[in-house]
């Protein structure tokens, strides 16, 4: 009987856990270890964070869910991986500290095959002041997103008050990735306060370490409209005129203090912008895994990049933007080290960013980090599954791959929550990470990356909601539902 | 809280790209937007199917 853990429970985690679990026989065991015992669909925190859901509405328990298929569950961190056992038993293993038990409960999990989908450490401390517990609230996770929405509840009672407001909303470092949630935050934002009829008492201000707008982490796009290819900028640029938001682009947020942000510019100026509310995303490390070998020596450099993120088969070399390739990106999720052992979604290191890298003055990075989005995090975990089940069978390598250079991302990103009235803008880009050798130009297929706002955006949302909560909770029908 | 610090809104504000009446209007009529929910869902169903 052979054991495949996955550690994590969300988009990657979750996705390859039930794959791995419906494609191999139950004398076989399926393990997720998880310190959160409840799914959250993530992209649907935005709803949490305005205060239009309620943060059950975006979760579910996993413990019934993986009690109905036969899934093993552990409640806890994985803290140390042992790819190759320790002196007394060379069987791999992952030491995980139970949440029940405290600190020092640890639980010696046995494995053959190992998914690493522990997603991002969330890195409030990187900027001081920045995070819910200081200065500036979060929409990371559902309980981020209730405190958010009670600061917005605050805010609007001093506008019915007469009080003017300052809304400041986007990323919290110069090394962020995930701007597509903060803009999606910002017009929330901004529909909302028209909704409770207080807009015209709210200024409302998008700060950013993109170079241009709607870079979003992946080198911004192009779409073809009137005979034009029109870049990403001048759309995102539009939506924000038009909603009376004004913008901060090339800015490193270096504090954030009760009432106001200090930040500094990629032409290396200054500056300090107050406000009354400020939702900034903060940037993500790994989680902080930590290897050993036989011998109980540290290895956590072998496994993992110095951020955190583990090295799989990409091309990590350091190279200068113009010799970036779309043949640098991961295929197979594999780790080099050890063929046992796999990461998926968030949990995988990138060779380097997308978006072409910018440093200020004074030496500091502002660009941002290359996104992990929910659908190829579920399409990564899925073809890792793949992998692992045809491995335990026998095949020499992994079997499935899922490139982000050779995979497309569908996006909807709200703009107002209203069956009628409401917007969304939708965009697909194909493929997700630029490919200047099959597409010459501008890296994409332009047939394929498109991207409009309008109300049947907001209805795919809604869709989307409900389908992936449904194919997250198991229910019959659940894989033909896609990632 | 003190209104401190730069009054953001910059000169490339002023020369943004804006929607025409027609658009606008478009974004939220229901018969278009019916048949853009059905083109929208294929085109995204279609990116999924290649890479599965
Ligand atoms: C507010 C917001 C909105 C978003 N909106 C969209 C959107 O509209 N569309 C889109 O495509 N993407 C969106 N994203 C991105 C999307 O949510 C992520 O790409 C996706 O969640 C990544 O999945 P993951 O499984 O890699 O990581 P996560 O979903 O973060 O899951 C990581 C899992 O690992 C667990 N874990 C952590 N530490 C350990 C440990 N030590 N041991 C074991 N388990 C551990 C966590 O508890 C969690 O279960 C959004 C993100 C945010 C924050």
């Amino acid at each position: 009987m052979s054991r495949v853990v996955v550690l994590g429970s969300g988009i990657a985690g979750h996705t390859a856990a039930s794959f791995a679990r419906r494609w191999l026989p139950r004398t076989e065991t399926v393990t997720v270890v998880s310190p959160v015992d409840r799914y959250n669909w993530v992209p649907s925190n935005i709803w949490v964070g305005v205060g239009l859901m309620q943060p059950h509405q975006v979760t579910f328990p996993l413990a019934p869910v993986y009690e109905r298929h036969g899934i093993e569950f552990v409640h806890g961190f994985a803290r140390q991986i042992h790819p190759e056992g320790d002196a007394g038993d060379s069987r791999p293993f992952v030491a995980v500290e139970r949440v029940a038990g405290g600190d020092g409960d640890f639980l010696r999990l046995p494995y053959d095959f190992l998914i690493n989908a522990t997603g991002p450490r969330l890195r409030f401390d990187m900027t001081e002041g920045l995070g819910p517990e200081a200065n500036s609230m979060s929409v990371c996770t559902p309980e981020h997103a209730q405190l958010a929405a009670r600061a917005l509840d605050r805010a609007v009672e001093r506008m019915r008050r007469g009080q003017r407001q300052r809304f400041v909303v986007g990323v919290g470092h110069g090394g962020c990735t995930c701007e597509g949630a903060a803009f999606e935050y910002i017009v929330n934002l901004e529909f909302e306060l028209r909704a409770r009829k207080v807009r015209e008492l709210a200024e409302i201000v998008w700060i950013t370490n993109e170079y241009e707008l709607g870079d979003f982490g992946m080198a911004g796009m192009q779409m073809r409209r009137s005979g034009y290819l029109i870049p990403a900028s001048i759309f995102t640029a539009s939506l924000f005129a038009e909603r009376g938001i004004s913008w901060i682009t090339r800015a490193h947020v270096r504090k954030v203090e009760p009432d106001r942000l200090s930040y500094e510019t990629l032409d290396g100026g200054e500056a300090e912008l107050g406000f009354d509310f400020a939702m900034l995303l903060p940037p993500f490390s790994g989680v902080g895994l930590r290897a050993f070998d036989r011998q109980g020596t540290e290895i956590t450099d072998r496994l993992f990049q110095p951020n955190g993120f583990m090295r799989v088969d990409g091309d990590y070399t350091p190279r200068p933007f113009e010799e970036w390739s779309a043949r640098d990106w991961p295929r197979t999720y594999q780790s080099p080290a050890y063929p046992n052992l796999f990461a998926a979604g968030i949990a995988f290191a990138p060779p380097h960013p997308i978006s072409r890298p910018h440093t200020s003055p004074r030496g500091t990075v502002i660009t941002p980090a290359a996104p992990r989005t929910g659908m190829p995090s579920a399409q990564i975990g899925r073809a890792v599954a793949r992998s692992v089940v045809d491995m335990l069978r026998g095949a020499p390598r992994p079997t499935a791959t899922a490139s982000m250079a050779e995979m497309g991302a569908a996006c909807v990103a709200s703009a107002g929550a209203n069956p009628f009235s409401g917007t969304a803008a939708s965009m697909t880009v194909y493929p997700v990470v630029p490919d200047y050798e099959r597409y010459p130009g501008y890296g994409r297929d332009m047939k394929r990356t498109f991207g409009e706002i309008g109300l049947a955006g907001h209805w795919i949302k809604i869709l989307l909601h409900h389908m992936f909560i449904y194919k997250a909770k198991l229910r019959p029908g659940w894989p033909l539902i896609p990632e | 809280m003190p209104n401190r610090g730069p009054a953001v809104p910059d000169e490339e504000a002023a020369s943004v790209t804006l929607p025409t009446r027609w658009t606008v209007f478009l974004r939220t009529f229901l018969p278009w937007q019916a048949w853009r929910f059905l083109r929208i869902n294929l085109k995204m169903l279609g990116m999924v199917r290649r890479h599965h």
